[in-house]
């Protein structure tokens, strides 16, 4: 699978196995837990148990005076590095500020009040039990609704509203829809849901040395912690060290460092000591900053003909009471229209404040988007009468008319939606379907058919911390290749995807590469995995920073050997001279000339084979473009959901490794699965959450996902290399194809509630309750 | 999520668990399989002061068949008992509950005893001692005594047993050759809790239903018998017998809660159909020669 | 609280350890002996990532205590390569079949289908999906570990991947 063959493509479209697995699959990772830094001590928090009130008594004496406790801090006993937080765009936008520990007064279930300090974690639980604490208790803002006219959850601020994004007024929109043929609404009230990384969040913070801090810490890129830290602590990003060799998952949760990390190195900032938090799995469901929690209003408007001619939007996000992304439905507002004509539009967002955990980043933050998007095109096929798929041919963007701008001025350029569909409609015969369909229904069995297009805005560029990516490549005296990139994995494969990249521009073999993104004083800054950016962006670095290598082979092989650089080429390790094989040359030997016999270089050139690149893409989103469709059974006697197809035709441009994107697309559809089927972040009236084991929140497991069927096209990006994103589609199209095609199933019984998740009961409930009719 | 502090003690023999539980004085637990009680203890919902691991006394583990009686000691791990021919052979419908406990990993370590006395309303093997009309043998330093499995569990993990009994063996009554195993669980994924189940045993003689034990799980408080279901089907010719009347009448028995996992309505509809269901596919098979 | 002193054999090695009675399993394979390869993501037993191999067979060690494994043969992920360093199938068909992403969940996953498929045992597909029911993973949607379980109970079968790039 990784055997080179001599020509153009080696690597690039190869699925090349992963050289991380080595180590992941022999128990030789490095996660954050693994790390052992001499004197740790470790962290346990004290918690509120209240969602919403003061705190009358702290009494901490107890907890103090357990064996092996090393000290036991409020925010009090921090003080000044009690510090406050920013958002992942590091910028203070003002409003209520966020601390690692709060003080007198609690917004939520879980808000961490104290930390014990001790020789274990075993040790430092037995002294958190001991901690009492007495509240006078106030009535908790649970949902978006409680927090419009509820009690504000932060004292001295106007109202809950933590944001709000909107559309320029228009005044001549409601005449439009007023003078529509057609006008249909449709709802969806997403859960909330716990990202649940199978590695929770941790960090090791060791204060090496006056100005020195040396962080181990689950992220998404070091560079982005370093510098949230470096903010935080009023340090400079050359004073902290961010290392992650392996992360177990991020999906978002871990974007940036949040209140209990730095609570962490607060507390080794105040001691001196190393420190060391893990997170533990009853604290990674309630207290982590959960995600999509949001309730969202399509209207759409189409002229006789089914098309498209206004599109109104009102967004409604829970952020709880202190976000880490703090979420009004921007992205969501500039990602609606997708691929489809839309003469008018508007959007309405708000983010909203109440007594819950704060809101977090999860794979594709606006990925409601194409849920109601797409099921209230359904919805309205249905109600007009006409086909699912041909109301979205007359409304989908042909590729004539881009580049094109939509409704927001976003550039949209070399999308291929309508031939994803069309070469998905060749691997699922709709009609076939349809007549099993009424078949099945005859006899009392209700199949679904659900189908939903996309495009993906991939490696965004144009707000920190969404550049570039750099790479910095250096062939050694032995011809190996070593790369450090600002990049950084948990779990994507960038350090065989990104060497099959190195090896098939240089002409070296893939396992003569070695990738190092673990150590963010190791190469030049990137914010790491964000929004499905690294094959893109720093893909193009990586072949930038290659050619300039290729070029320097050339030229010094060409200098050395008397020869013209356009008759050099490199394969396989091996310098060739074209029509002069006697002067074939290893990359080593030449590699070892440019180290170390600087005279036989060309006249004025640097010695060494060491080349670097920054590289931004050329627009400020790489589109992907995908049609999904999926075929499943509800059973009539438990109402339980079986998928029993689902097909995948993605056009992300140049692949890179297959096997990859394939895991990506599968990843995203998965966690799709579980949004749409499964999972539920539940809270009572009293804000406790009731979720708090594996036993009650279903992650999806095996027998929840089908066997995925992938088709491509490869429309090459303008950017370098041809590469598109495709971390987040999965999850983007996934639950809008899964929830159309449980619609599709249950229209005998009439429309879906609207608030996910669509579970046994639910479904259950309006088949026998239409049968009883 | 660890543990509170306790102290450990492994007794060898029967006589020296029973020494500690009475020591124990009410701040003791047994430690058998441990797939149930572990989270507890991680989750601090439980903080024994000491714990007795019955794990290493031989005498605890093992099955018995006599004829088509079975004994079994309850520290037997579930995946052992699933293995079990004679078992398999003596109670068909005992190995096809064990297959759906937990998960394989679990049955490796977790036992049969450990899931009889824990009383989970939504496990299957205390509805299959119920449904067998098994007995539950218990000592304590003061003495031994055999509780029927109708009057062993009282709500939500909670039994009859004392806090210094010590469940030393199931026994299981003879149920014949030829008896059809009664089996089906709904749940959302392998081994999670069940959202409805049903188990039993029947026997038929010359095509009237001679003996009938079903039991339900996840339907209430408690694993129920539904006796009036078996009353009203003992004694029928299988062509008298209408399923779905009886499907009522056992629902009927029924008294289910609102959970995270479902709403008592959802589990009354379902429990309806998958008993209508499972006893007339059960009700078609044929006696074994 | 009891302290006690446990002799055992992990990955072929003996260790004479002292430990506090409520150390879990997982905890003293991780701290006490180094063998971090062992993943505990939620330590209620019911993600897998946990499991190692007692005594031959696949248990959760985040639901037993240390003290517990007193006497036992114990293997971890560290123990599943050939001493030397030679994937064994389960690694290799993981490995092949791009069954993991993240790596965190592998451990597990790892012990469990070797325990069920060294040696002379031929289980059959059903056996070993019943199995991996018991295991928990965020990145892969499960695509890879079928595959590997299909090869590992079709004698070496590769299974077509996608269509070509």
């Amino acid at each position: 699978m990784s055997a080179p063959a001599i020509g153009a493509t080696r690597y690039i479209g190869q699925r090349t196995l992963r050289k991380e697995d080595l180590r992941l699959l022999t128990g030789r990772g490095t996660f954050t837990d693994d790390v052992r830094v001499p004197g740790a001590l470790h962290v346990a928090f004290i918690r509120s148990q209240i969602a919403r009130g003061r705190i009358t008594v702290l009494d901490l004496s107890h907890a103090r005076e357990v064996p092996g406790v090393h000290a036991v801090l409020s925010a009090e006993d921090l003080g000044d590095l009690n510090v406050k937080l920013s958002n992942m765009h590091l910028k203070d936008e003002g409003g209520p500020p966020t601390r690692p520990l709060s003080g007198d007064y609690v917004s939520y279930v879980g808000d961490p009040v104290a930390m014990v300090i001790a020789d274990s974690r075993y040790i430092a639980e037995d002294a958190a039990a001991l901690a009492w604490i007495e509240y006078e208790e106030e009535d908790p803002l649970i949902t978006c609704a409680d927090a419009m006219d509820g009690a504000v959850v932060h004292p001295g601020t106007e109202n809950n509203i933590v944001r709000q994004v909107g559309t320029p007024p228009n005044p001549k929109f409601d005449e439009i829809v007023a003078g529509a043929a057609h006008v249909v609404t449709g709802t969806v009230r997403h859960q909330r849901i716990a990202q649940s990384t199978m590695e929770t969040r941790g960090v090791v913070s060791n204060p090496t040395g006056s100005g020195e801090l040396t962080v181990h810490i689950g992220c998404q890129s070091t560079h982005v912690a370093a510098a949230a830290i470096a903010q935080a602590f009023a340090l400079s990003e050359n004073q902290v060290r961010v290392i992650a060799k392996d992360v177990g998952g991020g999906f978002g949760l871990k974007a940036q460092p949040w209140r209990e990390e730095i609570a962490a190195i607060a507390a080794s900032l105040h001691l001196r000591r190393p420190v060391k938090w893990i997170e533990d799995r009853l604290e990674a469901l309630t207290t982590s900053c959960p995600a999509r929690e949001s309730d969202i209003t399509l209207t759409l408007a189409f002229d006789a003909d089914a098309k498209l001619i206004a599109v109104d939007c009102d967004y409604n996000s829970n952020n709880g009471a202190y976000p880490h992304m703090p979420d009004a439905g921007m992205p969501v507002m500039m990602f609606l229209p997708g691929p489809y004509r839309m003469p008018a539009y508007r959007f309405r967002g708000r983010a909203w404040h109440t007594n819950t955990v704060g809101l977090g980043g999860y794979r594709a933050p606006w990925a409601i988007e194409a849920m109601i998007r797409e099921s209230v095109l359904d919805k309205a096929a249905r109600q007009i009468g006409i086909d699912p798929v041909e109301i979205r041919r007359r409304n989908l963007l042909t590729e004539s008319e881009v580049p094109t701008r939509n409704p927001l001025g976003i550039p949209i350029d070399n999308i291929t939606p309508v031939a994803c569909l069309d070469k998905l409609l060749t691997k699922v015969d709709v009609a076939a379907f349809r007549a099993e369909q009424a078949a099945a229904r005859a006899e009392g069995r209700y199949l679904g058919l659900g189908i939903a297009t996309y495009i993906e805005p991939t490696a965004a560029v144009g707000i920190f911390p969404l550049w570039s990516d750099q790479a910095s490549i250096r062939i050694d005296h032995a011809g190996k290749v070593t790369a450090n990139l600002s990049t950084h994995s948990q779990g994507h494969g960038i350090e065989t995807t990104h060497a099959q990249i190195i090896a098939e521009q240089l002409g070296v073999h893939v396992d003569d590469v070695t990738i190092f993104q673990e150590d963010s004083t190791r190469s030049g800054f990137g914010p790491g995995a964000a929004g499905s950016r690294q094959a893109v962006i720093a893909g193009g670095a990586v072949i930038r920073a290659s050619k300039l290598l290729v070029d320097k082979i050339k030229t010094v092989a060409a200098h050395a050997l008397n020869a013209n650089p356009d008759d050099v080429t490199i394969a396989n390790g091996v310098v060739h001279i074209a029509g002069a094989e006697a002067m074939t040359r290893s990359l080593a030997e030449i590699a070892a000339l440019a180290y170390g016999d600087p005279q036989r270089l060309p006249p004025g050139m640097e010695s060494g084979l060491e080349a670097q690149y920054r590289y931004a893409p050329p627009s400020m989103f790489t589109h992907a473009s995908a049609a999904h469709a999926c075929v499943l059974e509800v059973d009539a006697e438990t109402g339980f959901t079986t998928i029993l197809r689902w097909v995948s035709s993605e056009d992300c441009g140049v692949q890179i490794n297959p096997a990859i994107v394939e895991g990506q697309i599968a990843g995203g559809l998965a966690q799709a699965i579980g949004c749409v089927l499964h999972e539920e972040f539940t809270i009572d009236a009293r804000g406790n959450p009731t979720a708090v084991t594996f036993k009650d929140y279903h992650l999806p497991a095996i027998t929840d996902i089908p066997v995925f069927e992938y088709t491509h096209i490869t429309t090459p990006s303008a950017s370098e290399g041809g590469f598109r994103g495709v971390g987040e589609g999965g999850m983007i199209i996934g639950g809008a194809t899964l929830l159309n095609a449980v619609a599709d199933a249950m229209v005998p019984f009439g429309p879906l509630p609207e608030d996910l998740p669509m579970t046994p009961a639910k479904l259950l409930r309006m088949i026998t309750s239409r049968s009883a009719a | 999520m660890k543990p509170a502090p306790f102290d450990y003690v492994v007794p060898r023999t029967i006589e020296e668990a029973l020494a500690e539980l009475d020591r124990g004085a009410g701040d003791a637990t047994i430690l058998a399989g441990g797939q149930t009680l572990m989270p507890l203890l991680a989750l601090r919902m439980a903080t024994p002061g000491i714990i007795i691991d019955i794990n290493r006394i031989p005498e605890l583990q093992g099955i018995a068949v006599d004829g088509g009686a079975v004994r079994l000691a309850p520290v037997t791990r579930q995946n052992v008992a699933l293995g079990d021919a004679g078992l398999a052979k003596a109670l068909p419908m005992v190995t096809t509950a064990l297959s759906h406990v937990g998960h394989f990993q679990t049955r490796n370590r977790g036992t049969v005893g450990g899931s009889v006395s824990l009383g989970e309303p939504a496990a299957e093997l205390p509805a299959t001692v119920l449904a067998l009309g098994a007995e539950i043998e218990a000592r304590s330093i003061n003495g031994t005594r055999r509780i029927p499995a109708d009057e062993f569990y009282l709500g939500p993990y909670s039994t009859v047993l004392e806090m210094d009994e010590l469940v030393t063996a199931i026994h299981f009554p003879d149920w014949g050759a030829g008896a059809i195993t009664v089996f089906h669980e709904v749940a959302r994924r392998p081994g999670d809790f069940a959202l409805v189940g049903l188990v039993g045993a029947m026997t038929l003689d010359q095509g009237r239903i001679a003996r009938a034990g079903l039991a339900w799980f996840g339907m209430g408080a408690t694993p129920i018998k539904a006796v009036q279901a078996e009353a009203a089907i003992v004694g029928q010719t299988l062509p008298d017998i209408d399923w779905r009347e009886i499907a009522d009448i056992a629902v009927s028995e029924t008294d289910p809660f609102d959970d995270h996992s479902a709403d008592a309505d959802y589990r009354r509809t379902v429990g309806r159909s998958i008993f209508a269901r499972t006893l007339a596919d059960a009700a078609n098979q044929k006696v074994p020669a | 609280m009891s302290e006690h002193s446990i002799e055992l054999t992990v990955n072929g090695r003996r260790f004479q350890e002292r430990v506090e009675a409520r150390v879990t399993l997982g905890d003293f394979l991780r701290e006490q002996l180094g063998y971090t390869g062992t993943h505990l993501a939620c330590e209620h037993g019911v993600c897998g990532a946990c499991t190692i191999r007692l005594d031959g067979i696949a248990v959760r060690s985040c639901l037993m205590f240390a003290v517990q494994a007193d006497g036992a043969e114990i293997t971890t992920v560290e123990g599943a390569a050939a001493a030397d360093g030679t994937l064994n199938p389960v690694q290799q068909a993981m490995r092949e079949c791009h069954a993991l992403q993240c790596g965190f969940c592998t451990p597990g996953v790892v012990m469990t289908l070797t325990s069920l498929t060294d040696g002379d045992q031929k289980p059959d597909e059903e056996t070993l999906l019943k199995a991996m029911s018991g295991h928990l993973c965020r990145c892969t949607g499960y695509q890879g570990i079928r595959k590997v379980i299909k090869r590992l109970t079709a004698d070496g079968v590769v299974e077509p991947a996608g269509e070509p790039a």
